[in-house]
């Protein structure tokens, strides 16, 4: 397997694949609320991209679109070059292996240590106990918690727990990694130290999508910004600012 | 997908669920129990009964006890008439002597002796019909009533009509009762399963989005409540094994009639059980991953 563990690190190509590609996508909920309307975004592979809205904006059902939790009421959603509403039920597990998610809450499971919690992404998806021996302490030592491995989330920093989490959505050696408001819960300085690593990643190859409102990050890092307003597409630049208080 | 992998942590999941909600997991298996117990003592019964009929078959044919001194010509004549009879599969003359030996035989089977005091006793002398199904045994009958030659006609048509009744009725009632308590115990399954999808919703969640097939995060669940099943399975044929010897008697002196059932019965009513249990979990948690996880994208 070569993985992200295994990479080196190699500059970004120009003109990569899109790992994402969304054409005039619009989103309809069954209760008539509209989440997306006409969004068109091409992002490469090996890009790193903050998406920014208000809340309500449609970051989520973005978000769940790409993880294909919900399908597009219209337009084409195509992940790592497969079309979305085409797959089939069975081809959905596949996909959710070539992205990894986290989120604001960590969702660890309380129970398990934080070398459980990584393994399990990993024995759910019918890994051998060799591989899980393997690759665990790898992904523990890239986020910086090998020394922790036997600690249970409880006995973690939120900076760790989120570092857990990391760890846990890289098992699979995702193309893309998408971190929703992965800094909602964290103070500045971990705040901080988890964009590192999320940068450490992207610099590694894995397409990094972070939805996030946090205007530091996002202007000091000077990366490309999608804005969402009432579920359509107000901005897409490249080394841009948070523009708006949202 | 690899099938060892997949099987170990199955089961390794199923058994931690099982006794994670113990107190629901159990109160599914006792139900189960009840059911099983309950279709057992269906069959047992029923089973009893039938070998009872089956008894009670072979000895329905017709009896006509014959007059006095009943010359040798008319007697062969009847028993030629009588064999040409529809649905007779036997016919034999009873002779007074004959008669007599059957009655001390009957007393020797019962450790007595026949004593008759010295008196010389002439018993009647007879023709057994045996017939080929007990329903002949009206038509026999029918045929015998008014010949001269015939006094008295007896058949056991009535046990055997009546027996055929009550098996009726308990087996109405039985099935009635099991598809009552089945319901019960699905009823049970589908909440426990139920309540086991909800208190690890979040670890379906993250199974889900790290990419776990449906048979990784449907099977344990499944397996929850086929492990229910077998659980109470195996309580039903320990619990049965452990009453077969004493009930047997108990069987004979309520039914009066020797209604025991052969121990291949045991072998067969086991796998029934076994069968039915695994059936029953495997439905009931079947329907409530159906419902509960129906909505995996």
């Amino acid at each position: 397997m070569t993985g992200i563990l295994q990479r080196p690190y190699v500059a970004r190509p120009a003109a990569a694949e899109p790992v994402i590609s969304m054409v005039d996508v619009g989103m309809t909920y069954p209760n008539g609320k509209v989440a997306l309307v006409d969004v068109n975004v091409s992002i490469p592979a090996g890009d790193f991209v903050f998406l920014v809205g208000p809340s309500g904006a449609g970051k989520s059902t973005f978000i769940r679109l790409l993880i294909r939790e919900q399908l597009a009421t219209s337009g084409r959603v195509v992940v790592a070059g497969r079309d979305l509403a085409t797959m089939r039920r069975g081809q959905v597990p596949g996909l959710r292996r070539r992205i990894g998610i986290v989120f604001q809450d960590f969702r660890l499971l309380p129970a398990k240590t934080v070398f459980e919690n990584v393994a399990f992404a990993l024995e759910v998806t019918g890994a051998t106990s060799a591989e899980i021996r393997e690759r665990v302490p790898r992904l523990l030592s890239l986020v910086g918690l090998h020394e922790h491995d036997e600690h249970l989330p409880a006995q973690l920093s939120g900076g760790e727990q989120q570092r857990t989490a990391i760890a846990r959505a890289l098992v699979h050696d995702p193309a893309m990694l998408i971190a929703d408001e992965p800094t909602g819960n964290l103070d500045p300085v971990t705040s901080w130290d988890l964009i590192q690593l999320l940068i450490q990643i992207n610099a590694m190859g894995t397409t990094v999508l972070m939805a996030t409102h946090n205007q530091e990050i996002v202007n000091a890092m000077r990366r490309r910004v999608l804005a969402l307003e009432h579920g359509t597409l107000v901005r897409d630049e490249s080394s841009a600012a948070y523009e708006r208080e949202y | 997908m690899r099938p060892f992998r997949f099987a170990a942590f199955t089961v390794v999941r199923a058994w931690q669920g099982f006794w994670r909600n113990a107190m629901m997991s159990l109160a599914a298996t006792a139900t189960v129990v009840l059911m099983l117990v309950l279709l057992s003592g269906l069959f047992i019964v029923l089973g009893g009964l039938d070998s009872g009929l089956r008894f009670i078959e072979s000895k329905v044919g017709v009896t006509a006890r014959l007059i006095d001194d009943l010359p040798q010509a008319e007697l062969d004549v009847l028993l030629a008439d009588i064999r040409a009879l529809p649905g007779v599969r036997k016919v034999e003359y009873v002779s007074p002597e004959v008669a007599l030996e059957r009655l001390r035989e009957a007393y020797r089977e019962q450790g007595l002796t026949l004593d008759l005091g010295g008196a010389q006793i002439t018993l009647y002398a007879s023709v057994e019909v045996a017939l080929t199904d007990p329903n002949f045994a009206g038509s026999v009958v029918e045929a015998l009533t008014g010949r001269p030659e015939v006094e008295l006609i007896t058949t056991r048509q009535v046990d055997y009509e009546k027996l055929l009744g009550i098996i009726g009725a308990i087996r109405t009632v039985g099935i009635a009762a099991l598809v009552l308590v089945g319901l019960t115990v699905l009823f049970m399954i589908v909440n426990m399963i139920r309540i086991a999808v909800y208190s690890r919703s979040g670890e379906i969640e993250i199974m889900r989005l790290v990419g776990a097939s449906d048979s990784f995060i449907r099977w344990p669940f499944i397996l929850e409540g086929i492990l229910c099943g077998f659980i109470g399975a195996v309580v039903t044929i320990i619990l049965v094994a452990i009453v077969w010897e004493p009930i047997q008697p108990i069987m004979v002196r309520v039914f009066q009639m020797p209604t025991a059932v052969s121990s291949q019965f045991l072998a067969v009513l086991s796998a029934v059980v076994l069968g039915v249990g695994l059936g029953v979990g495997a439905i009931g948690s079947w329907i409530s991953v159906r419902a509960n996880l129906s909505s995996a994208t």
